[in-house]
């Protein structure tokens, strides 16, 4: 049936452009579909994430909320593991432990990494194969070289003290693992020797990606090696300072075959990382709740130091 | 109801109640018919699950037990050091477990106290050897009286001496010693020869293998440093005198640099070499480094003797190794039994020492055995007088590295405050039980 209702002129032309412009897709509806499209490529990416990441870590959430034995059976304690980790006086050495580790190694594995990625950075005879003797390490990988260091640093037979007896720096029966100090020095040696070839990657990805042109420029300007480097290289490298810096700390954070290969958390529990105390909790002491209570401490305190880390790192580059 | 309609209901009723009471009867005859042939004739598979660190006999007893079964075959899955718990554990919390387990004993009652595991009383008391099996493996694998399990292997403690530095300091190669005091004068005089040789060594850094050579000599003067049933469980420290002597004397023969610097790092991955080398005249230590002594010149230099009671007269081992156990829903639990009948038979027990490990049945020690086994011999002598501390918390108070029994063993020895020792020993060991009750 047609509309006896009259339209004037003017209306029907607004009425039709709106016609038009419903069966034209608007930015709108393209919008929209990219949307779709986006989500609709990521999801096996999500579907992935949800599954070995965030029910794992939800049930962990619900664990500590248990009292989870390794065997038997359990109940729900509320938040009993973690006020009783309040009062832990391990758990709150361990965390204290780590952050004094972390700080000790950060800075220097970020220094002397930059250092050798400005080295390598070129492509000058010979950087391949001094790129590949720093990298060398973090392909051997941590376990075997706590291996050869537990036999390297052993007093009187190790190669450790017969270099530095020779130097009067050590006696050659120092027993460098059953002294808190003293295995932290070796430690943190070998962690710093075995992590600053990967941040020499990390910074010397970045670095090469630099236009050379900029440098072209600033030296036509009259700018110095040490200008370039302090006003150009590092604020165009910002994201990768970040990502490094970021890295070296989740890493620390989360060492443990270092102290559980070359002190197993000794003397007593003062070199107990924190992971090596959740490790002990959950399979030595079998009591999973308290230790996923714990474990839930770690991701809250990592995620918080990183969130800082990232927001303080991101400045004006973004 | 139409009467056609409650015949057939009341016969349907019949049917029923004689089907219930013909299952009830059933059961209770197949329960019976299967106590017999239980462990008899099984067919199918059995899975094993024995622990890599003692995998020797385990590979041994699974190649000669498929070799002679036609229809009942063993699978052996070996389980990582450090996490042979954590996976009995998975697999019972997931519902899915082996058929038979040789479990750490000292974890024993960890499984037992949850009820995880089959209670094999009456097929451990139909045994005709029962009696010979190794009381301190038995005693771990006990709960209520009932049985959880039952010996797999030994693995024992012994002391080793070094024959050849023994005369060359003037002892008698012959006359090993018999108490702590001897064991200082021994060392303080094999010590004197210098050129590198040591009096006494210890794994200084092995907590598991300092409660494993240490304690045995508590037990053989009669003292335990856990007393009382789990649950209510009390330190036994402050007013242990043997302990605060066997500490004396470790801190002792350490302060006069006569053992080794190495000791205080030796985690136990080198445990023993320097007695091997022939550099050291007292090693309290495990019967399997007996494995590495293959020339007939070691064999005539190094011997070894039971573990002296702290005050002598007397001796013990510790009752170390595995029990077999059966987790509660094993798949093929009879098939798991008629594996473990065979295995306690001697002619597999008398072949364990060629893995390193010992028989647990005291009545395989016969002449023949000694003469081919003469360094077992010693153990298996020991095994009869072998003891454990009997604790859901045995891990918890001696073997992790900040546990109290090394802190007080490190404050005792290595710092020699004897007293702030025992003290922390005392109150350290007794918040532990108190945290971990059964």
């Amino acid at each position: 049936m047609r509309s006896d209702v009259k339209v004037a002129p003017a209306e029907r032309t607004l009425r039709r452009r709106d016609r038009a412009a419903q069966r034209v897709p608007g930015p709108h509806a393209a919008s929209r579909r990219n949307t779709r499209t986006g989500l609709l490529l990521v999801s096996p990416a999500l579907a992935f994430v949800a599954v070995f990441a965030l029910f794992p870590l939800a049930f962990g959430v619900y664990i500590s909320l248990t009292n989870w034995p390794l065997i038997g059976p359990y109940h729900f304690t509320g938040l009993a593991n973690y006020t009783a980790l309040v009062h832990n006086p391990v758990f709150l050495e361990s965390i204290g432990f780590t952050l004094k580790y972390t700080a000790i190694v950060t800075v220097p594995i970020f220094v002397l990494g930059y250092a050798l990625a400005v080295f390598v950075r070129s492509n000058r005879p010979g950087s391949t194969v001094f790129r590949t003797m720093i990298f060398l390490p973090y392909i051997i990988g941590l376990v075997p070289l706590s291996f050869m260091a537990v036999v390297e640093l052993q007093p009187q037979s190790g190669t450790v003290n017969f270099i530095l007896a020779k130097f009067g720096i050590v006696k050659a029966t120092t027993a460098w693992l059953v002294h808190t100090g003293l295995a932290l020095t070796a430690i943190s040696f070998l962690v710093i020797w075995f992590a600053a070839g990967f941040t020499m990657m990390l910074l010397m990805a970045g670095m090469q990606a630099i236009p050379q042109d900029i440098y072209e420029s600033a030296r036509v300007d009259g700018a110095s090696w040490w200008s370039a480097e302090w006003h150009l290289t590092v604020p165009l490298l910002r994201r990768s300072i970040a990502l490094s810096l970021i890295v070296s700390v989740v890493y620390s954070f989360l060492a443990f075959n270092q102290f559980f290969i070359m002190t197993d958390g000794g003397p007593g529990t003062s070199t107990e990382s924190v992971v090596m105390g959740i490790f002990q909790t959950a399979f030595a002491d079998m009591n999973v709740g308290l230790a996923s209570a714990m474990s839930v401490v770690l991701v809250v305190v990592v995620g918080l130091i990183t969130f800082v880390q990232f927001r303080f790192l991101q400045g004006d580059a973004d | 109801m139409r009467g056609s309609d409650k015949k057939r209901t009341l016969t349907f009723c019949v049917i029923v109640a004689a089907a219930l009471v013909s299952a009830a009867c059933g059961g209770s005859s197949s329960s019976s018919t299967s106590s017999k042939t239980f462990g008899v004739n099984a067919t199918g598979t059995v899975h094993f699950w024995a622990r890599q660190a003692t995998d020797g006999p385990a590979k041994a007893l699974v190649a000669g037990f498929n070799a002679t079964h036609k229809n009942l075959k063993v699978v052996l899955h070996l389980t990582p050091p450090n996490d042979d718990t954590s996976q009995l554990a998975t697999a019972i919390r997931a519902g899915s477990v082996p058929d038979v387990v040789g479990l750490n004993d000292i974890d024993v009652p960890t499984f037992s106290h949850e009820h995880a595991l089959m209670d094999l009383t009456p097929y451990i008391n139909a045994l005709p050897y029962k009696t010979a099996l190794s009381p301190g493996h038995l005693k771990l694998a006990t709960l209520d009286g009932k049985y959880y399990g039952l010996p797999y292997l030994a693995d024992l403690s012994v002391l080793w001496y070094n024959k050849k530095l023994f005369k060359e300091a003037g002892l008698d190669p012959n006359s090993p010693p018999t108490n702590y005091a001897e064991i200082v004068a021994d060392s303080a005089k094999i010590s004197a020869l210098g050129h590198g040789i040591y009096g006494f060594s210890f794994a200084g850094n092995c907590q598991g293998c300092l409660g494993f050579t240490m304690l045995p000599s508590l037990w053989a003067v009669g003292t335990h440093l856990i007393n009382g049933p789990l649950g209510t469980q009390t330190a036994n420290v402050t007013s242990n005198t043997p302990l605060k002597t066997m500490l004396a004397a470790y801190h002792t023969m350490w302060a006069k640099h006569e053992t080794p610097v190495a000791d205080q790092t030796q985690n136990g991955l080198t445990w023993g070499k320097d007695f091997e080398a022939g550099k050291v005249g007292i090693l309290p230590g495990d019967y399997g480094f007996a494995a590495a002594f293959t020339t007939p010149a070691q064999k005539a230099e190094f011997a070894d003797a039971p573990l002296p009671g702290v005050t002598g007269d007397s001796y013990s081992t510790f009752d170390g190794g595995d029990d077999f156990v059966v987790p509660a829903g094993a798949p093929n639990a009879s098939g798991a039994w008629e594996f473990i009948k065979w295995a306690l038979e001697p002619q597999q027990q008398v072949k364990y020492p060629s893995e390193g490990m010992t028989p647990i049945r005291t009545d395989v020690l016969t002449p023949s055995f000694s003469t081919a086994n003469p360094y077992d011999a010693v153990a298996l002598k020991a095994l009869a007088k072998g003891s454990v501390e009997y604790t859901l918390a045995y891990d918890a108070v001696f073997n992790e590295p900040g546990s109290p029994w090394f802190k007080m063993f490190e404050d005792a020895v290595y710092n020699g405050n004897l007293p702030a020792g025992i003290s922390e020993g005392q109150s350290g060991i007794q918040s532990t039980l108190d945290s971990i009750k059964g």
